[in-house]
């Protein structure tokens, strides 16, 4: 490409800014002789980088062709994101050193591809940290090796070590080196005495205005991150010596770098070598920079958070050398970054769920007080109904005074809220939440208080009028689920609005005619179910069997005394008798079922019950649809104990397909209903004709992993879920989601009726 | 028509057992005790139930006749039935009868196993008619005031889901078990397990970490009782790994993932 026509383009992307022309010339020049689809890619990364910083961006330039050696054009976005990372954590000087320097040892990570990938442990990994957290904490893959809490991030790869095991370990060591600096208060250091409050906004951490208030930030946080690493060394040597065990057997590559003139290297490098080595090699280490009873403090895990930050100013003032720039030393791989903002971030996060969740306990709580009680806490709402919600000054409240302390004080006290002059007793879940809550936060806000009495008013208000909508639609009630996001592996709380509504019952005279139709298979399946209609039981009073029926015996024996002439049943044998099995099914009403597959499902259901009769087997019909998690619907056509009559026969009639599948709610609903019912087997048996999905994200792999959540929890409810799927194919996820030989699909609709009673025969005996 | 002695003294405990107190449970029971009142002893498996009521029928005097429940078990199996012998009907009592007459401490485990209707026998005993009708003999027993009825269930149990009647239910002074504190569960798995409280620490580490996996999938998490066990199997010098292997995480589950998670934690604590 000629150079104009370089410099033209350099121009148009980063329009508006009109940069000197010879810089851009200068930084084009060399790519005159470059292929355009290399050319390309690299200035795709000029719109990335001159934002950030114009420097950063002409250095990207200039080293681009030199790296171009060494990268392949795949590796060229990931050497971009490293270099940005460093610039924004780090600066410039620091990003542009990783540029200059940093392509082999960039490379030496990404290369000999023969690594461990996060996606392949964490399976392993996340139960084992959910363990020794006993917190749920997420993992997820970053650049970098962080934590803002909640969160573990840690590289997608690791291939540091030859081999795999180690990098294993590598990965161990990094979660629980991680969930370290949690569990020793890391991030949660406050001032030590005499040391500046700083303005203490709510949320904001005093450590983060400590450190960024010193000259050179950055130095300040890397020591005061290094001394806490040496904490979480001896908190882990003491909690879990097994691990750290194998840890520091664990082959380091302790290479240098970075130019070691500075002091404040020689200072990273020699720490971070005590890191990895065993306790008296940091004795040793640290003796230079803290007093022997530092040192002890330390070393015996007595030194708390304040401690290292009293420590960082004498430090830093030994380290800081104004007329050298401080090159951040490059932490070991599990110690990570220190990321104030990420945690601030996520604790805001967490304290509004947790605020949520406290809004619907305590909301929940309200509306089981006496309607007085209750009217006299909301009694200010009523006065200005217009508005929606309470604003916080309408609510006179007084919280108790110990109320914001009893985490640290007295936990046997009792909490107490006052609001409107009427004493509120926390009944216990509240109260055990609510301790959660300050130990965490260390104070409720009272916005969580008056926004639960909002949320309590609205429910009376709803309770009021409920009367009044009846008739036209016929619903019959709604319940709430929790969706099961896989990406964050939780629940997404109170998610879902099932709507339990009613079919109408249409006459019609589908029912006869699918009786006329399938009136040999009906007469043989009757037959065959008939013959399923046993379990086993004890019969007493038997010819012969398996034990003596004692009451039978002495009778007999007190008979023949008495002269009568004896029976000789007395015998106890095993019978099979007594199904007791409870069946839910719930058939898929969504769109895409018209035509065949809804006439087929309603054949099904007709031939299933008149089936379902003869053996006794309880039973129920269900039919789902609905659009949005706002609007799940469930349609009851035969309750379990309801019975097989007309009404219900012209329900069957009026299935018809409606809208989308959403599949989680109706299952979590159906588990519901079977926990409630006393039987030996209990199954869900749900008839659908594809993938779930709704109109929202409802879809791919988030429906796959609700839907199959929701089957997860019926079965740890001790309910066996099963599915029969009409589709042309078998799919991989079918057997991911339902487990395998939990499911079975039917190519030919036609066939359906067939095939239904027969898989349950085979389900059920 | 003859009914057959059975010996209590074997119901009697004369050793004091091992029980860690961790709250006002043998006040309460005492209390109940002394008015008659029966017990509801709820908690997860292995947390100490059995050997609380062992302790507090020694503290008691009283002979404890336990029951362990199924769904198979009748009235007859509870209350007593005729038997021959050598060509004579007798009557034997069964264990809730035996426990009336002999004013000792009756303790049905796992209640809920049992099928309603059989439950319903244990109602005139567990009000203040503290009555027990026996059919078969035409005989209405009324418990001295040293006989005491307990029960025990683990509310925990997703997969049996069967749940008390509420009629059951409220008759009862309910006493909530848990897993005990930690240093007391270290405590517990010293004395029981015959470990140095060092290992008995990281036993309970252990404990605890697979308590707080409902999430991924464990429904209830290592109970002292295993910790006990696996405590025992290293005194006979099986190595801790192995000990913690066989004794505490393939109880657990069968989940190839999560007893791998599960193998993580114990090579990180020992
Ligand atoms: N508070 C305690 N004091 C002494 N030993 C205890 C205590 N709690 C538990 N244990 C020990 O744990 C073991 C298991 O307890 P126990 O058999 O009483 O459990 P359980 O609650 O009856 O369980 P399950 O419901 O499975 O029957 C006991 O053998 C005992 O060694
Ligand atoms: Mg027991």
């Amino acid at each position: 490409m000629k150079l104009a026509a370089l410099s033209e383009q350099f121009y148009s992307l980063v329009s508006p800014d009109i940069p000197n022309e010879w810089d851009v010339e200068e930084v084009m020049e060399p790519f005159i002789e470059t292929n355009d689809k290399v050319c390309e890619v690299i200035l795709e990364h000029i719109p990335v980088i001159w934002p950030v910083s114009h420097s950063l961006c002409y250095d990207f330039l200039r080293q681009a062709p030199e790296a171009l050696k060494h990268l392949s054009l795949e590796q060229l976005p990931h050497w971009v994101g490293v270099a940005l990372d460093i610039y924004e954590n780090d600066g410039l000087r620091t990003a542009q050193r990783f540029m200059q320097d940093g392509v082999e040892n960039h490379l030496s990570r990404l290369k000999g591809s023969g690594g461990l990938a996060l996606a392949s442990v964490e399976k392993r990994l996340l139960p084992y940290i959910r363990g020794i957290a006993r917190d749920e904490l997420q993992i997820v893959p970053a650049r970098e090796t962080y934590t803002d809490t909640s969160t573990l991030y840690a590289p997608e790869e690791i291939n540091l070590f030859h081999n795999n095991e180690q990098n294993f370990l590598l990965y161990k060591l990094i979660f629980t080196y991680q969930w370290g600096y949690i569990a020793c208060g890391s991030f949660l250091a406050r001032a030590p005495e005499g040391f500046p409050l700083f303005s203490n906004r709510e949320d904001s951490l005093w450590l983060r205005a400590f450190l960024d208030s010193f000259t050179n930030p950055p130095l300040a946080r890397d020591i005061y991150h290094l001394l806490e690493s040496i904490r979480v060394k001896i908190f882990l040597h003491k909690e879990l010596p097994g691990l750290m065990r194998a840890v520091s057997k664990l082959p380091f590559p302790l290479d240098l770098p970075l130019p070691m003139k500075n002091k404040a290297n020689l200072f990273f490098a020699s720490i971070q070598q005590g890191l990895t080595g065993d306790k008296t090699d940091l004795y040793t280490l640290l003796q230079p920079h803290l007093t022997p009873s530092e040192c002890q403090r330390f070393l015996h895990g007595e030194a708390t958070p304040q401690d290292s930050a009293r420590l960082v100013p004498r430090l830093y003032s030994t380290l800081h050398n104004k007329d050298q720039d401080y090159i951040p030393f490059p932490p070991l791989p599990f110690q990570g970054r220190l990321k104030l903002r990420s945690v601030e971030t996520a604790r805001k996060v967490q304290k509004e769920k947790m605020g949520e969740q406290f809004v619907d306990l305590m909301a929940a709580h309200f509306l089981t007080l006496s309607q007085e009680k209750l009217k006299n806490i909301l009694k200010d709402e009523e006065r200005d109904s217009g508005g929606s919600g309470l604003a916080e000054s309408d609510v006179s409240m007084i919280m108790d005074s110990e109320f914001a302390q009893t985490a640290d004080q007295d936990k046997a006290a009792p909490l107490l809220v006052t609001i409107n002059n009427e004493e509120l007793e926390f009944p216990p879940e509240l109260e055990s939440f609510t301790r959660k809550f300050l130990d965490e936060f260390g104070q409720l806000p009272t916005r969580f208080i008056t926004s639960a009495a909002g949320k309590a008013g609205e429910g009376m208000l709803r309770g009021d009028v409920g009367g009044q909508e009846e008739g036209e639609q016929q619903s019959t009630g709604t319940v709430v689920y929790d969706e099961w996001d896989y990406r964050r592996q939780g629940y997404r709380k109170n998610w879902c609005s099932l709507q339990l509504k009613e079919l109408p019952q249409v006459h019609s005279p589908f029912i006869r005619n699918t009786l006329d139709k399938y009136h040999g298979l009906t007469l043989r399946l009757r037959h065959q179910f008939e013959m399923m209609r046993s379990q086993e039981r004890f019969v007493k009073r038997q010819r012969e069997g398996d034990d003596i029926d004692f009451d039978a015996l002495v009778e007999s024996l007190s008979d023949t005394q008495a002269g009568l002439p004896s029976s000789d049943r007395l015998f106890i044998r095993l019978k099979q008798d007594e199904r007791d099995i409870a069946v839910l099914f719930l058939v898929d009403m969504s769109n895409s079922t018209s035509g065949w597959v809804n006439t087929a499902l309603k054949e099904s259901l007709v031939l299933m019950s008149e089936a379902m009769e003869v053996l006794g087997d309880r039973y129920g019909i269900y039919g789902f649809s609905g659009m949005r998690r706002s609007r799940c619907e469930l349609f009851h056509v035969k309750h379990l104990t309801e019975s097989y009559g007309e009404r219900v026969k012209e329900r069957i009639s009026s299935i018809g397909p409606s809208e989308y599948t959403r599949m989680g709610p109706p299952i979590r609903h159906a588990t519901r209903l079977l926990q409630e019912v006393d039987a030996k087997v209990r199954l869900i048996i749900t008839l659908t004709d594809g993938k779930p999905e709704d109109y929202d994200d409802y879809k791919g792999d988030y429906a796959i992993e609700d839907t199959r959540h929701a089957l997860l929890e019926a079965k740890v409810a001790g309910i066996h879920p099963f599915c029969i799927t009409i589709d042309h194919q078998a799919h991989d996820y079918m057997e991911h989601m339902y487990g395998p030989a939990n499911y079975i699909f039917v190519d030919n609709v036609r066939k359906l009726p067939l095939r239904m009673p027969e898989i349950y025969r085979t389900l059920t005996s | 028509m003859k009914t057959v002695e059975q010996r209590l003294e074997e119901h009697l405990i004369t050793a004091e057992p091992y029980y860690l107190v961790s709250g006002t449970e043998i006040e309460i029971a005492l209390s109940a005790y002394k008015n008659g009142l029966p017990l509801l002893l709820k908690g997860p498996t292995g947390c100490g139930k059995t050997r609380f009521m062992q302790y507090l029928a020694w503290k008691l005097q009283r002979p404890l006749i336990t029951v362990s429940c199924h769904d198979d078990l009748s009235t007859s199996d509870l209350v007593g039935r005729y038997l021959i012998r050598s060509g004579e009907a007798v009557w034997i009592d069964g264990p809730l009868t035996l426990a009336v007459r002999a004013g000792a401490i009756c303790y049905l485990d796992e209640i809920v196993e049992a099928r309603k209707d059989t439950t319903v026998v244990i109602h005139p005993l567990a009000d203040d008619r503290r009555e027990l009708p026996v059919e078969k003999l035409g005989e209405l027993l009324t418990a001295p005031p040293e006989f005491m009825i307990s029960v025990s269930y683990n509310p925990g149990y997703q997969s049996v889901l069967k749940d008390l009647k509420p009629s059951t239910r409220q008759r009862f002074v309910a006493i909530s078990f848990d897993y005990p504190l930690p240093d007391q569960e270290v405590e517990i798995v010293c004395q029981e397990g015959g470990v140095e409280k060092e290992l008995a620490h990281s036993l309970v580490k252990l404990a605890g970490m697979t308590r707080s996996l409902k999430e991924s999938g464990l429904a209830e998490g290592a109970s002292t009782r295993l910790l006990i066990q696996a405590g025992k199997l290293t005194q006979d010098g099986i190595d801790i790994h192995t000990a913690c292997r066989v004794a505490i995480i393939e109880p657990l589950s069968d989940d190839p993932e999560l007893l791998a998670a599960l193998q993580e934690m114990v090579s990180s604590i020992f």
